[in-house]
């Protein structure tokens, strides 16, 4: 029985979806409004580029995506966050009832069943939809544990089910599988495509493709017979002949733990849209599942629990080759070394790629990269952008770059969002920021670099933006920018911008872009 | 560097040590007069003429030789096994009493520190885990309330509340004198015949003899003299590790490798389990050997309260019946024990934390 | 002019005194957590019935400073089983009498003065050496250093109570030298942790700076490198005076200090009751162990808050 996790109304090609985000901080000295209402989307496939002062609210944005806002004294107190079409955070009201009663004494209520159940659903989301890449490496990296573990860690959470077929795959293959190999990579003469063949092959069937020598036997060699044998006994050194019987029992297991976990999340959308009778429904069915689980798998999970280690030791060793694969996927040289170190043995720059292997482990559709190569020096810097903008195109992942650094944006992304004192201010693509600036704040941020394509005279200084970023705790009314804004108006501090569409994809929040307000669209007032 | 290129340094690292706790107590004993350090050299079971054996005493010892000299005659007796004699608590060699009393002493150590930390290392995560709320509180005060209170105090606490004798609070619960109750006839294995003490045999132990003999009335006897000093000697070694252990959890949840789990989809659990528990542990084992230090010390002590015929307690009669050799014997001995210990510790560190090998 | 008001307004501040300021906020910091300044205030009064007890001992019963026999008159002392708590002899009998037929209640208050003298004495000599010893070994490396550390280890290898046995078997055993074997053992804790402190210290930019414009080491220990010392020192302090009296009163417990057996002291009225137990008084023994433990939370409790509000990485 399948279970079809429903679809909101998001829109197809958004992979996350954003919708007027509050995050908040509770601290003695008072409410830190660290997000005010900000929309955000990435589409699937696309680099998104966040940029904004430091302390603006990048990183909580990041952070609140992945409700990874440490509590306390964080929490997000409103929004929706659609990932992969579904709303992670539908029943924020109810996990935890907050009390204002002034600003440095605040009471949270949390309820425990619910955050228990909250926190499940987001460990089945964190790493396998999104994966997130932190500013310092070496502080994101547990220190005791050595890389191998820390991967195989990820991939063991979120790709059993993967594993366990390509284990049992590659056990079951025969000749014929061999056979249909040939065949392909006979059809072609291309060294480079018959390459992809077997790579892809070797991925599937989990056998290791490092090895140079099959290309080189492929490619040199033109006696069928004698590739097929070499094939075959590369197979079955591959072959570990284990009992195939209980790991199609754990798949088994798997797969049912996934349909409950889908059960799981069409329950809290029913709950958030106050669905009554479908969520009594959904609910049947899930202390239905549990129980039909629990009978069915109940010889699996003692020894399961009892012999933990054992069980786990064919996954654990196939998850292990994935790791060596993904070490060699971002460029780390010797990955049979790296895998057996523990962080404080690598450098920065491998550090970071370790890092960047284990969040693609199991896949994820969205990396999210906090200033990834901040703490790095600047040539690692360079290589690790390179590497992040490649595996964007390799894997199809989309990536949320976070960063202060416009010429990384340039480099980078398709589509930037500008951020200010905790509120997205313009959102278009990564052209239109740099040519037509829509926003005061984001016109003062391109005149402010240094640019070779165009000239400057001998007067024209580099400009800054007067003042600093406000106090979060007390922010200015209206607009939070105003105060520092060359064109304020009136209204700038008594009402809040929306984040408005003022040209096909190019979106503002500002009061200049409103017919209401100024007269004629602002656009000559750069 | 290898973890076994870090042991073996870390062993050679001992010689040091051990060298100066005998030069400190050479010098200690030199401080004494010539006369009294060679009539307490004297075997009081021999049967020569004094003033011979006196004279050999002062050969053996080196006296009228320069003091450095003295020492290498000092380290050459102790390697030999001169190490001095008692005329209390009974006559004879000290060696024999270091013998004879060490195990009982080690029993307790090794039980107390053991069952402390198996206790310690589920509620510590249990506590730090949930900081604040009311278990981390009362584990809170569970702990301060053992750091403040000497194990002597405890322990009469314990004797009060569940030791024999105690007739208007309801009578025997737990013994808490001795060792074991001596059956009548004493059996053979029980009494050791050279000090006519209750100190068994083979392994001096009289829980382990007793089963080794098979006699059960014995070993049950022998557990219960057990359970008050263990019981005692735990709590304080609990109440230590929980302070440290509580707060190196608090420490490490707030890391952002812990971020770095959560992102990662790792359940709560296994993100306690893993991730932070044991980088918990890491700063708890570097004071494991001040902890083992307070131990030996509550040893000492506890045996005094409870009788129980250990090395501390050797010592301490020692002391009180002038015995030089009782005295600094057992110093060097207790010394000796907390270097080891401390190796111990050290390699377990090194074992726990990758980054001490480098 | 107004130029002039400005430059005042700039300059003000750096005339205030920083290092006072943050005194005066540390201080505030402390007294907010209520565990450690009720710990404090416990401290307090303990060391206010001291200073009485020295001042006026007749007030608290006790007139002579070495013995309990004052309160013989002059007789031998006898063995008398000790009486049940009352009133009704008045209120220095509220907690019964232990043996001599000493009541509980002055002879705890008396004590109460030797244990602040002798915890006291034993830190301030221990500091004295340690720290001295602790931050020229630490700030001048080198063979100095090793050999002081080895030095240090030896004593950190011998459980405590063992190592003060010995010592005071050698001294002598009475109540002036476990004080002197307590101080013998004390100063390697300080001197371990002034050099660890000074060894960070060392490689601060503001030392460097002083080392280049032409201060020497000396003037350097002594005005850059014993402040950032202090603080710590002064935590561990705080921790380890309730740690030496509770040691204390174990050796008194074990039966030493037979130089002076009517001293009155918590461990040497804890040895006496623990003779009564059999027969059911609790008092002579419960009581005085009380007063003992919550001697040593106070104290504990103050300086965890102490550390919390002087650790710069705890702070706020």
């Amino acid at each position: 029985m399948e279970t079809e996790v429903k679809q909101s109304e998001v829109k197809e090609e958004n992979y996350v979806e954003v919708r007027d985000l509050v995050t908040q901080f509770f601290t003695f000295k008072g409410i830190v409004k660290a997000i005010d209402g900000v929309d955000l989307s990435v589409k699937r496939g696309e680099v998104f580029g966040l940029v904004g002062e430091s302390g603006c609210g990048k990183s909580v944005t990041a952070t609140s995506i992945m409700d990874l806002v440490p509590d306390p004294p964080g929490r997000i107190v409103r929004g929706k966050i659609y990932i992969d079409g579904f709303n992670i955070i539908s029943d924020l009201d109810k996990l935890a009832q907050i009390k204002v009663k002034s600003e440095t004494n605040v009471k949270v209520k949390r309820n425990k069943r619910l955050i228990k159940r909250h926190n499940y659903i987001l460990s089945k989301i964190r790493g396998d939809k999104v994966a997130m890449i932190f500013q310092e490496p070496f502080l994101a990296l547990n220190p005791v544990l050595s890389i191998g573990y820390q991967i195989v860690e990820n991939i063991m959470l979120h790709s059993r089910i993967d594993i366990i077929n390509s284990i049992i795959r590659r056990e079951t293959l025969g000749e014929d599988g061999v056979d249909e190999l040939i065949q392909k990579i006979v059809k072609t003469k291309d060294y480079d495509e018959r390459r992809r063949i077997v790579n892809r092959w070797s991925r599937e069937y989990g056998v290791p493709d490092s090895d140079e020598s099959i290309y080189d036997l492929i490619n040199t060699s033109e006696d069928i017979n004698y590739v097929k044998k070499e094939l075959l006994s590369l197979l079955a050194e591959e072959k570990t002949g284990i009992d195939l019987q209980p790991l199609s029992v754990a798949r088994e297991y798997y797969k049912a733990d996934d349909e409950l976990f889908a059960l799981n999340l069409n329950l809290i959308e029913a709950e958030a849209n106050r669905n009554e009778s479908e969520a009594e429904h959904l609910r049947q069915q899930i202390s239905q599942k549990r129980s039909e689980m629990r009978s069915k798998f109940m010889s699996f999970t003692i020894k399961h629990k009892l012999m933990r280690k054992r069980m786990d030791r064919p996954l654990e060793k196939e998850s292990r080759r994935r790791a060596l694969e993904l070490l060699n996927l971002v460029n780390i040289a010797g990955p049979e070394r790296v895998i057996d170190s523990y962080p404080h043995e690598l450098s920065g720059g491998m550090q970071q790629r370790a890092m960047i292997a284990m969040a693609l482990a199991a896949n994820p559709k969205l990396l999210i990269a906090d200033e990834p190569t901040t703490a790095l020096d600047v040539t690692t810097q360079a290589q690790i952008l390179e590497l992040i903008k490649e595996l964007n195109v390799v894997t199809g992942s989309s990536v949320l770059f976070i960063t202060h650094d416009l010429a990384v944006i340039a480099e980078m992304c398709d589509r930037v969002g500008v951020m200010y004192a905790g509120n997205l201010v313009e959102q278009t693509s990564v052209k239109e920021i740099f040519h037509d600036p829509k926003h005061p704040y984001t016109m003062g941020l391109m005149r402010a670099i240094p640019r070779a394509d165009k000239k400057r005279s001998a007067d024209q200084k580099l400009e800054s933006i007067p003042g600093t970023v406000p106090n979060l705790i007390t922010p200015p009314s209206g607009c939070r920018f105003h105060p520092r804004c060359k064109f304020a108006m009136d209204v700038c501090s008594e009402k809040k911008p929306k984040l408005v569409e003022v040209e096909p994809g190019h979106k503002v929040a500002c009061f200049l872009y409103s017919r209401e307000y100024v007269g004629e669209p602002a656009g000559e007032a750069q | 560097m290898e973890l076994r290129y870090f042991v073996l340094r870390r062993v050679l690292l001992i010689i040091p040590t051990v060298i100066g706790i005998t030069v400190l107590v050479f010098i200690l004993l030199r401080s004494f007069p010539d006369s009294l350090l060679v009539s307490a050299y004297i075997n009081p079971h021999s049967t020569l003429p004094r003033q011979e054996q006196i004279q050999i005493a002062k050969e053996q010892l080196g006296l009228n030789l320069p003091v450095p000299v003295q020492y290498f005659y000092y380290i050459s007796n102790l390697l030999k096994g001169n190490w001095g004699f008692v005329t209390k608590p009974f006559p004879g060699p000290v060696l024999l009493g270091i013998e004879l009393f060490m195990p009982n002493s080690i029993q307790l150590a090794i039980f107390s520190s053991i069952l402390s930390i198996l206790l310690a290392i589920p509620i510590g995560t249990y506590i730090g885990s949930r900081p604040n709320t009311f278990a981390d509180q009362a584990g809170r005060v569970f702990s301060l309330v053992g750091y403040a209170m000497p194990p002597f105090v405890l322990g009469i606490l314990l004797i009060l509340a569940f030791g024999q004798g105690v007739s208007n609070w309801g009578g025997a619960v737990l013994p808490f004198n001795g060792v074991v109750n001596v059956p009548t006839p004493v059996p053979h294995w029980l009494l050791n015949q050279e000090t006519g003490f209750i100190i068994s045999s083979p392994t001096h132990l009289v829980f382990f003899d007793a089963l080794i003999h098979g006699d059960p009335r014995v070993a049950w006897s022998a557990f219960l003299h057990l359970v008050l000093p263990v019981v005692t000697l735990t709590y304080t070694i609990l109440a230590g590790l929980l302070r440290f252990i509580r707060a190196g959890m608090v420490d490490a949840t707030n890391q952002e490798y812990v971020k770095t789990a959560r992102s990662k989809g790792v359940p709560e659990g296994m993100i306690i389990k893993r991730h932070i528990r044991r980088n918990a542990l890491i700063p708890t084992i570097t004071v494991m050997g001040l902890l083992i230090a307070a131990l030996l010390s509550g040893v000492v002590v506890i045996e005094i309260l409870f009788t129980y015929h250990g090395l501390g307690w050797f010592a301490v009669t020692a002391t009180l019946d002038n015995q030089i050799y009782g005295v600094l014997d057992t110093t060097l001995v207790f010394g000796l024990i907390l270097v080891f210990a401390n190796l111990i510790v050290d390699i377990v560190y090194a074992f726990m934390d990758p980054r001490i090998r480098y | 002019m107004a130029e002039v008001n400005v430059f005042k307004k700039n300059v003000e501040p750096q005339k205030r005194n920083p290092k006072l300021e943050d005194m005066k906020h540390t201080m505030k910091l402390f007294f907010k957590n209520k565990l450690a300044f009720s710990g404090f205030v416990v401290m307090m009064i303990y060391f206010f019935i001291a200073l009485l007890d020295f001042v006026y001992p007749q007030y608290l019963g006790v007139t002579n400073a070495n013995t309990m026999l004052s309160f013989l008159y002059g007789q031998q002392p006898q063995l008398v089983p000790p009486s049940p708590p009352t009133l009704s002899k008045g209120i220095m009998y509220i907690f019964g009498t232990t043996q001599y037929g000493i009541p509980v209640l002055p002879a705890m208050l008396a004590a109460l003065k030797f244990d602040m003298a002798y915890s006291i004495a034993i830190v301030a000599i221990g500091v004295a050496i340690g720290m001295v010893i602790g931050t020229a070994s630490g700030y001048l490396g080198g063979m100095v250093d090793e050999f002081m550390m080895r030095i240090t280890d030896i004593f950190f290898s011998i459980p405590q109570i063992v190592l003060a046995l010995a010592i005071i078997y050698t001294l002598g055993d009475n109540f002036i030298f476990i004080v002197v074997a307590f101080m013998i053992i004390w100063w390697p804790i300080y001197a371990r942790l002034s050099r660890s402190l000074a060894l960070s210290t060392k490689e601060m930019r503001y030392v460097e700076a002083a080392t280049a414009s032409g201060s020497s080491k000396f003037r350097n220990i002594f005005v850059h490198v014993f402040p950032n010392v202090l603080s710590p020192i002064f935590v561990q302090i705080s921790l380890d005076i309730g740690i030496i009296v509770q040691l204390f009163a174990s050796l008194e417990f074990i039966g030493l200090n037979r130089g002076n057996p009517y001293l009155p002291e918590l461990g040497i009225l804890i040895n006496w009751g623990n003779q009564y137990i059999v027969y059911g008084a609790w008092w002579p023994i419960i009581i005085p162990s009380i007063f003992l433990v919550v001697f040593t939370i106070a104290v504990s409790v103050m300086g965890d808050g102490l550390r919390d509000v002087l650790d710069p990485k705890l702070r706020r």
